[in-house]
């Protein structure tokens, strides 16, 4: 799926089946699902905490406010987090 | 070298099994000096999620001939593991699917012979396809996700489209179809087993596309048939790396077929020694940890951080030598036993033998199963 097809008013959440939580090991946020556990850098943690009902263009705003970034620049890697875990079946926009 | 931290333990609650399918992995020898017991499970769940470990497989053997399934899923749970239960569904009705729902289970693996029930029975031994469909809609019912595991060899490779299909109408969320490897008695059944390498080639183009066709709906996980590959698999993403599992009286095993397939190595047991001990210092799980101990041609192979040497217990198996290049790699110098295998089952003169069912231990026998 190309990111551009993801609309601004969608809502991410976390697909049946998958649990994010802490690491006590490393203190860092991991997706746990079937076979798999995917270990999350900064960005993907903030996004997947806000995996709850928000919009993306929510998202992308309440990210906007914690980093000195170029908006464009922070929208694009946004829609691409999202665009992968979908592929993989880690989060569903509804 | 140092050990890493392991991610997921395999628990290997039982040997007992209602079906007798040829290509199980369970050893055709297996010890029968007495389960783990409940307590003992507990205590084995709660030092695996203190070492690191995320996820938990309950498998066996059927997991659900134990009573104490859904309590050990609880444990796990309150552990804060994911858990995941490998079943044949067998015995799954509907008050042990709300039980193990009730404790919090996250995932279900139900394996399928084929798309269809009389090939599906004759592989399984057991009049079982009917009661696995039955089982993955209690799953469906019940909201646990589901994913369909088929084992892949020479009698239903040629269905994989049908069995996708299958996926798809019972509404699962991923699909494991899984070459058979050979190890247990699936080694004892290889040439009853091994596809054609023209069985192969249409495989591989069925599940690419199917693949592509059912990406962001259903999550296909495509297992190569490693002896018509020219390298080895990852396996395990090496040896004392990310894995671990204990078998039902209690052994630590780096590889679920390791018991069997490297009777020279010495497995520790949790009756006797903490967990914790075992991943780090025991021999086992230093023996092929690391790069160190490898042998040329893998030890100044640029692939040898990528595919770790193959897999041990093949090279025991087909080598003699757990510690040599896994065979299958186009660089061992054992290939070539591997290349005759493949001439023999793909020459016009094959004869394809009757496999060897699997059988319970006698002393393992349970008189009624669930």
């Amino acid at each position: 799926m190309h990111t551009s097809t993801i609309a601004d008013t969608a809502q991410p959440r976390l697909a049946r089946g998958v649990r994010l939580q802490t690491d006590s090991v490393t203190g860092n946020s991991v997706l746990l699902f079937p076979e798999g556990v995917l270990e999350l850098n900064e960005t993907a943690q903030e996004i997947l905490a806000r995996c709850d009902g928000q919009t993306v263009s929510e998202i992308i705003q309440a990210l906007g406010e914690g980093y000195d970034v170029d908006p464009e620049i922070l929208a694009t890697d946004v829609r691409e987090t999202l665009a992968g875990l979908q592929r993989r079946k880690l989060i569903e926009l509804t | 070298m140092m050990a890493p931290r392991p991610y997921a333990l395999l628990a290997e609650i039982t040997y007992r099994c209602p079906l007798r399918c040829p290509y199980c992995s369970n050893p055709m020898q297996a010890r029968n000096d007495g389960e783990l017991s409940t307590t003992e499970w507990t205590r084995v769940i709660r030092e695996a999620a203190a070492l690191g470990v995320l996820q938990i497989g309950f498998s066996g053997g059927e997991p659900l001939v134990r009573r104490d399934l859904a309590e050990l899923v609880r444990a796990a749970r309150e552990a804060n593991l994911y858990t995941n239960l490998i079943t044949s569904g067998i015995g799954l009705d509907d008050n042990c699917v709300r039980a193990l729902r009730d404790a919090g289970l996250d995932s279900v693996q139900l394996s399928f012979q084929s798309n269809d029930t009389d090939l599906a029975d004759e592989i399984a031994g057991a009049r079982a396809h009917q009661r696995k469909l039955d089982a993955a809609a209690k799953i469906r019912r019940a909201g646990i996700p589901l994913s369909l595991n088929f084992v892949i060899h020479r009698r239903n490779i040629d269905r994989l489209a049908q069995m996708i299909e299958l996926a798809e109408m019972l509404e699962a969320e991923r699909i494991e179809l899984a070459n058979v490897q050979f190890y247990g008695w699936a080694f004892l059944n290889r040439a009853a087993l091994l596809p054609t390498r023209e069985q192969v080639d249409r495989a591989r183009e069925t599940a690419t596309a199917a693949k592509a066709r059912l990406a962001g709906k259903i999550d296909i996980f495509y297992v190569l048939p490693d002896y018509y590959e020219a390298r080895p698999k990852p396996c395990l993403n090496g040896w004392g790396q990310r894995y671990l599992t204990v078998n039902p009286v209690g052994e630590v095993l780096p590889c679920p077929t390791a018991s069997s397939a490297i009777p020279d190595l010495r497995f520790e047991n949790v009756r006797a020694r903490a967990l914790d001990w075992i991943w780090r210092e025991s021999e086992s799980f230093n023996q092929f940890r690391g790069t160190e101990w490898m042998p040329e041609p893998c030890q100044s192979c640029p692939q040898k951080e990528i595919d770790f040497g193959g897999c041990r217990c093949q090279a025991a198996l087909l080598s003699g030598n757990a510690a040599n290049t896994d065979p299958v790699c186009e660089l061992s110098p054992n290939r070539a036993g591997v290349d005759a295998v493949l001439r023999d089952l793909n020459s016009a003169s094959h004869h394809l033998p009757a496999w060897t069912y699997r059988t319970n231990p006698k002393e393992l026998l349970v008189g009624h199963l669930p």
